[in-house]
């Protein structure tokens, strides 16, 4: 999907973003559309006059595990961490069938893991 | 055109896993023609879902999980995730287990031994095989299976009774016992036809090979073609079940007892065929589970994932399928007898349906998202119709496994 067609559609249909309906548990998509997260959480702020404000989106196991039952995300710490980045909301290009971001993930500190992990798979013959 | 063609090869090819043989068989042989009618009602309903995962795959790019996650929730769609990734690791030591077991039949090493050996052959075969080149192989190999459709050919059936057996229908039995067993049989084959992974493969191959909108109607066409002809092979298995091994009182547990039909009418050919057709169809099985709990990982978290992408781009897409590879066959080294792993495979599956199909009837049939492409009055009706008749079978599932002592009656 081109990043015109999903601006260009959205728009026809709805100009305003409905946060948790488009937004948050959606797939985040770089400068280059490789996947490198879901939106986990999103960060608010309060803002008078307009109430809140999103400030930030939240991705990584700290973030999802605040959603979860406490005995689960207990588990779930100690099975995958809980590393969290924080996106800026002004490094959102466009919200569409994902959220598609200004920057790549390495500039974002995002999908760090999959690099690193990557090195090692490379050394691997058809790696 | 070619590639329709191979597409509805392909899905036909892919059909039928260990599962929905053993089960197909022991239908037909402990009910006769009695349960033809769920075959024909679990072909409608993958149909129906399968259309609907292609579809949005090509139409949105969006695969079931990063559905599920959107239209459900982290909370509901973690609690599937972990359900789905737990039965794909099940099915998987299921077809690894039937592979090992077919094998055997050649060279009589232990079982064990084969077993690694099949943990090996399938990780390399899914390392070094293109997507499409997985999808084909093992896809156009499962068609070997066709030897046993000219076998239920060959057997004579009495086309009238079978047409008829196409109706919905419970026949006369003589127990409660044998109607609770009628019942299990019925959720068993149901699921054993719409395995949820068949829906989460379909729908991440299409966005593997980079489907578009204009995929939609190829979509449709290899869905029908495909699954319909597919469907046919399980059909010929009841009738095989209901024609040689009913009078003869077997009830088939093992791969090789299913192939000594095709023995007994064309020797030793037929049984070699179809056993290599047995082999390519549980291999094709085993690679489709283990990268379904990948993609359904992935997709779920937001990693980089597809076999379009070198490994080293979706690093933990690759340890994923790898480590589903490696638990499938620890369990079964554990010496648990593959058979029931395929009972359990089968039952479990059919729980995890409603939660798979809902995000997906809810997304196909959403304008807002899938504009033009959304679900017609056709697939609206189907759609909440087999979500009524999954739900059902989720229920009585369980329930009907421990009455039935496993399917023991």
């Amino acid at each position: 999907m081109s990043a015109a067609r999903a601006r260009s559609r959205s728009a026809d249909i709805d100009r305003s973003i409905h946060l948790v309906r488009d937004v948050v548990d959606h797939e985040i998509v770089d400068a280059h559309q490789l996947p490198c997260g879901s939106v986990d959480d999103v960060e608010l702020e309060l803002d008078p006059p307009h109430g809140l404000r999103p400030v930030a989106l939240l991705i990584g196991p700290g973030a999802w595990q605040r959603r979860l039952p406490s005995w689960l995300a207990a588990f779930a710490r100690w099975l995958a961490g809980s590393a969290e980045t924080r996106v800026p909301w002004s490094e959102i290009a466009y919200v569409g069938e994902r959220v598609a971001l200004r920057r790549t993930a390495e500039e974002l500190g995002l999908g760090s893991i999959d690099r690193r992990l990557g090195r090692w798979i490379a050394r691997i013959p058809g790696g | 055109m070619l590639e329709l063609f191979l597409g509805v090869l392909t899905a036909m090819g892919g059909f039928v896993e260990i599962g929905e043989l053993t089960f197909a068989i022991n239908a037909g042989s402990k009910f006769g023609y009695g349960l033809l009618w769920v075959a024909g009602v679990g072909t409608i309903g993958i149909i129906v879902y399968g259309e609907m995962a292609g579809r949005v795959a090509a139409v949105r790019g969006q695969p079931v999980f990063n559905l599920i996650r959107e239209r459900v929730g982290f909370d509901a769609g973690l609690v599937t995730l972990m359900a789905a990734v737990a039965v794909n690791v099940l099915t998987c030591a299921a077809e690894i287990g039937a592979i090992a077991l077919v094998w055997q039949l050649f060279v009589d090493w232990p079982y064990r031994a084969w077993v690694a050996v099949a943990f090996v052959f399938l990780v390399l075969a899914v390392w070094v095989l293109p997507f499409q080149w997985i999808e084909r192989v093992f896809g156009l190999g499962g068609l070997l299976l066709v030897v046993f459709l000219v076998i239920a050919v060959m057997e004579a059936p009495d086309l009238g009774e079978v047409g008829a057996a196409f109706m919905p229908h419970v026949p006369a039995l003589e127990s409660t016992q044998e109607y609770l067993l009628y019942a299990y049989y019925t959720v068993a084959l149901l699921s054993s036809i719409m395995l949820p992974y068949e829906v989460y493969f379909y729908s991440s191959g299409a966005v593997e090979d980079r489907w578009k909108p204009t995929d939609v109607r190829r979509n449709r066409l290899i869905v029908v073609l495909g699954f319909v002809l597919g469907s046919l092979l399980c059909v010929a298995l009841i009738i095989v079940g209901s024609q040689f091994f009913g009078p003869r009182h077997v009830e088939p547990q093992l791969p090789g007892v299913v192939a000594t039909s095709a023995a007994a009418h064309f020797g030793v050919a037929g049984l070699l065929i179809a056993i290599g057709g047995m082999f390519f169809a549980f291999a094709g099985a085993a690679i489709e589970t283990a990268l379904s709990a990948a993609y359904g990982i992935a997709q779920f978290f937001g990693w980089p994932w597809g076999r379009f992408r070198p490994p080293r781009e979706a690093s933990r897409f690759t340890i994923a399928w790898l480590a589903v590879f490696a638990l499938a066959t620890a369990v079964i080294l554990t010496g648990v007898d593959p058979v029931s792993v395929v009972e359990y495979s089968i039952v479990f599956s059919v729980v995890i349906l409603p939660l798979t199909y809902l995000p997906l009837l809810l997304v196909a049939g959403d304008r807002r998202v899938m504009g033009e492409y959304a679900n017609g009055p056709i697939a609206r009706a189907l759609g909440w119709l087999y979500m009524g008749i999954v739900t059902v079978a989720a229920l009585a599932a369980i329930p009907l496994l421990i009455l039935t002592h496993g399917g023991q009656g």
